[in-house]
């Protein structure tokens, strides 16, 4: 099958052989939005028929308020310069998703490092369980509900007299006891 | 020759001397700004000509550059490198993250106070030093050696308890030599 | 039965050949690597944790020291996602100094790459040359900028300040005084039959695998395969501008060093074609309070081509003052961890730290 060049027609197949939702987001550009079941088989379609040979990334969003994960993945096809992103959605409780290791080598970093950070399972992954972090024993660390603040506080000397969100005109001005010039009240975090 | 303010012998005059003119850094770039340290290092802002020069092992050197931030996986690794190096040695930190933090002073995995972990001589301030900054901290270490104060290894033994203290606060998974034989 | 016994080696942080803080295990029988398996984390910060707790201006200061020898692409990439939320247009003087400050970035992180490259194969004299010459181009940046080494230039909207008066002489006489001592350059490096000798054969990525395997930059072109963000999705003004991007055959430290040889001179001709028509007016979008921003709720994703490879910014936004996640891809995150681990098999221990430093490994973008 010739590679196709037009960003419509991607989505018309895919949605044909899939039923999914999908638009075109902008020029050279489709969005699909597919279940988790399904997420491996568009994968392994567009490789092989469409062309879209790279990987380009696997993001991770945590949408705490809904209680799910979402995962994009990004696909490009180098001679048509078209991108595909597939997004799917898993539960937050007990985060699972298929391991795309054997399509492609690369996904295999991006899952370790899924893996450490979030807590998300991929059922037959190889290699070593700590990536980026070392004798880590709390809550996966880009989790929303972690408080990276109180963590660092408690476990790290803080150096006094640090606080959070000061602003730096009014702590000047204390502390040197002048005026606030009139250049400096340009902007303002009230308005 | 002979300072007599502080009345130093002649033997320790020239000992002093000769250490601080002929100081070796070892090669361990710990953070970000280690990207000051080659051009400090060749032709435009020479350091060699005040007899810094490079040296491959911890056994070899005398100086430990801690450039920058420390997270707590390298933390574990400069004690060890630091414990390696023999007497007289010295330490100096760059910039604002070894004094209070820095800009990750909210961060899970960067130490805020370096001085809590291993004695330092000489810090330098700034995002990064420049190389002529650099080099003036190396001079007011020069200085220091000169006068006798230079005593980074025996505030670290004499303090041992306190260090280890600090250090295993942090660093869960201890396996490094206690010095308890 | 071979009398040598298989051991293991921590080529580890602390090591005069390594690039930057990392570990690179290796299983060596004799002299020859039989497994490797690259350690990161030494430098991790917690980026992308700290960013959801600043706003979007705070966010600035962070950004550039994702990847320290060449902190400019991280803040354009992010620059450009955000630009694509809010629909936000560039004037036309403001995208010609954004990619005169890449092309300079680009060719001061090439000096830091020869001085690397020829270190790691005992040909010193280089090193020195070549980080005293970047030394002009960081003087030019100095003016430009106020920093050295972290600009925090470029941002949503266009750039902060406008040049400078009598910058482009001075940049005109930099250029030429560099392209001079770029041909001095190769005399030493690419005629030395040193070089030649340990650098051809060395380090092989096989052509048909290498865009499966997620080979970016100069690698995949030092396979014979021509892509490049700037030609394939052209970002501010590279469309108008006249360059070619090299290619060369075979896979090896030599052809990637062919390839890197060629993009320097490149640079130099893209920056003076961007001085020469360079026009007037605008440089900057003004944004209306920017203690008070925020931005409507969406995704990005922007690409943009560094000198290790393609950088990607995906960033979300729910329609408040911070970002809600920004998942950055770093161009060595692919090159430097599973294409690494596969093609120091079988080669010679005195080999790792030359295949480390020819495939661009930067250890700050793979752990952020």
């Amino acid at each position: 099958m010739s590679d196709l060049i037009k960003e419509n027609e991607i989505l018309e197949q895919i949605k044909a052989a899939f039923q999914v939702e999908g638009k075109v987001s902008s020029e050279r550009r489709t969005e699909v939005f597919a279940d988790k079941t399904q997420v491996s088989s568009i994968l392994l379609l567009a490789k092989n028929q469409y062309g879209f040979k790279h990987l380009n990334h696997i993001a991770c969003i945590d949408w705490i308020e809904e209680n799910k994960f979402e995962l994009v993945y990004i696909l490009y096809n180098h001679k048509t310069g078209l991108t595909l992103l597939v997004h799917t959605k898993i539960d937050r409780e007990n985060p699972e998703m298929e391991n795309i290791d054997t399509i492609w080598d690369q996904a295999n970093t991006y899952e370790r490092e899924m893996r450490e950070m979030y807590g998300i399972e991929f059922p037959g992954l190889v290699g070593a369980k700590e990536f980026i972090l070392e004798d880590w024993e709390d809550t996966p660390p880009m989790r929303r509900d972690f408080d990276t603040l109180n963590y660092a506080t408690n476990t790290y000397f803080h150096q006094a007299g640090r606080e959070d969100a000061q602003d730096v005109r009014t702590t000047i001005s204390t502390r040197s006891g002048e005026e606030i010039p009139d250049f400096a009240k340009k902007y303002s975090r009230d308005k | 020759m002979m300072n007599n303010k502080n009345s130093q012998t002649v033997a320790e005059y020239i000992k002093n001397w000769s250490r601080k003119n002929s100081l070796f850094v070892m090669a361990y770039g710990t953070g970000c700004g280690a990207i000051e340290i080659p051009p400090t290092m060749t032709s435009r802002y020479d350091a060699e000509r005040l007899g810094i020069s490079g040296a491959a092992t911890p056994r070899q050197a005398d100086v430990l550059l801690i450039t920058g931030y420390l997270a707590t996986k390298t933390l574990k690794r400069v004690i060890r490198v630091y414990e390696q190096m023999q007497d007289p040695k010295y330490v100096i930190a760059f910039g604002s993250c070894t004094i209070n933090g820095g800009m990750y002073y909210d961060s899970y995995n960067t130490i805020n106070i370096l001085e809590k972990y291993i004695p330092v001589d000489v810090f330098i301030n700034g995002c990064m030093p420049r190389p002529e900054a650099v080099i003036a901290g190396f001079q007011k270490l020069q200085e220091k050696i000169a006068r006798g104060d230079a005593d980074n290894g025996t505030r670290y033994k004499e303090n041992l308890e306190w260090y280890r203290s600090n250090q295993k606060k942090v660093i869960k998974n201890w396996r490094m030599p206690d010095y308890n034989w | 039965m071979s009398r040598e016994k298989e051991t293991t080696l921590y080529i580890g942080p602390q090591h005069p050949g390594i690039t930057g803080n990392m570990m690179v295990k290796v299983k060596v029988k004799g002299d020859t690597v039989t497994k490797a398996s690259v350690e990161v984390g030494y430098l991790h910060r917690a980026f992308e944790k700290l960013i959801e707790r600043r706003n979007w201006l705070q966010s600035f200061t962070i950004l550039c020291r994702f990847c320290v020898p060449e902190p400019d692409p991280m803040e354009l990439t992010y620059a450009r996602a955000v630009e694509q939320l809010e629909g936000r247009i560039v004037p036309e003087r403001g995208q010609y100094i954004r990619t005169m400050v890449m092309e300079m970035a680009r060719l001061q992180s090439f000096m830091l790459w020869y001085a690397g490259q020829s270190g790691s194969a005992g040909l010193y004299t280089l090193g020195q040359w070549s980080v005293g010459d970047r030394d002009y181009i960081l003087n030019l940046f100095e003016d430009l900028t106020g920093g050295r080494v972290y600009h925090m230039y470029i941002w949503p909207g266009g750039v902060r300040r406008d040049l400078p008066k009598g910058f482009k002489d001075k940049a005109l006489r930099v250029m030429d005084y560099l392209e001079k001592r770029l041909d001095e350059y190769d005399k030493l490096l690419f005629d030395n039959t040193i070089f030649q000798k340990r650098a051809q054969g060395v380090g092989v990525i096989p052509k048909e695998k290498a865009i499966d395997w997620g080979v970016v930059g100069a690698p995949l072109r030092g396979c014979g395969i021509k892509h490049d963000v700037r030609i394939d999705e052209p970002y501010e003004v590279y469309d108008k501008l006249d360059f070619i991007v090299p290619t060369h055959e075979g896979g090896d430290v030599w052809s990637r060093a062919q390839v890197r040889r060629i993009e320097a001179r490149q640079s130099i001709s893209i920056i003076r074609q961007v001085l020469e028509k360079m026009p007037e007016g605008e440089y900057y979008n003004k944004i209306p309070n920017p203690m008070k921003w925020s931005i409507p709720a969406g995704q990005a994703w922007a690409k943009t081509e560094s000198v290790r490879g393609e950088v990607g910014f995906y960033v979300v936004s729910d329609g408040s003052e911070k970002p809600r996640r920004v998942h950055v891809k770093g161009a060595a995150y692919t090159n430097g961890v599973s294409v690494t681990e596969k093609i120091l098999v079988g080669q010679n221990i005195a080999d790792v730290s030359f295949i480390l430093n020819s495939m661009g490994v930067c250890p700050p973008e793979i752990e952020r």
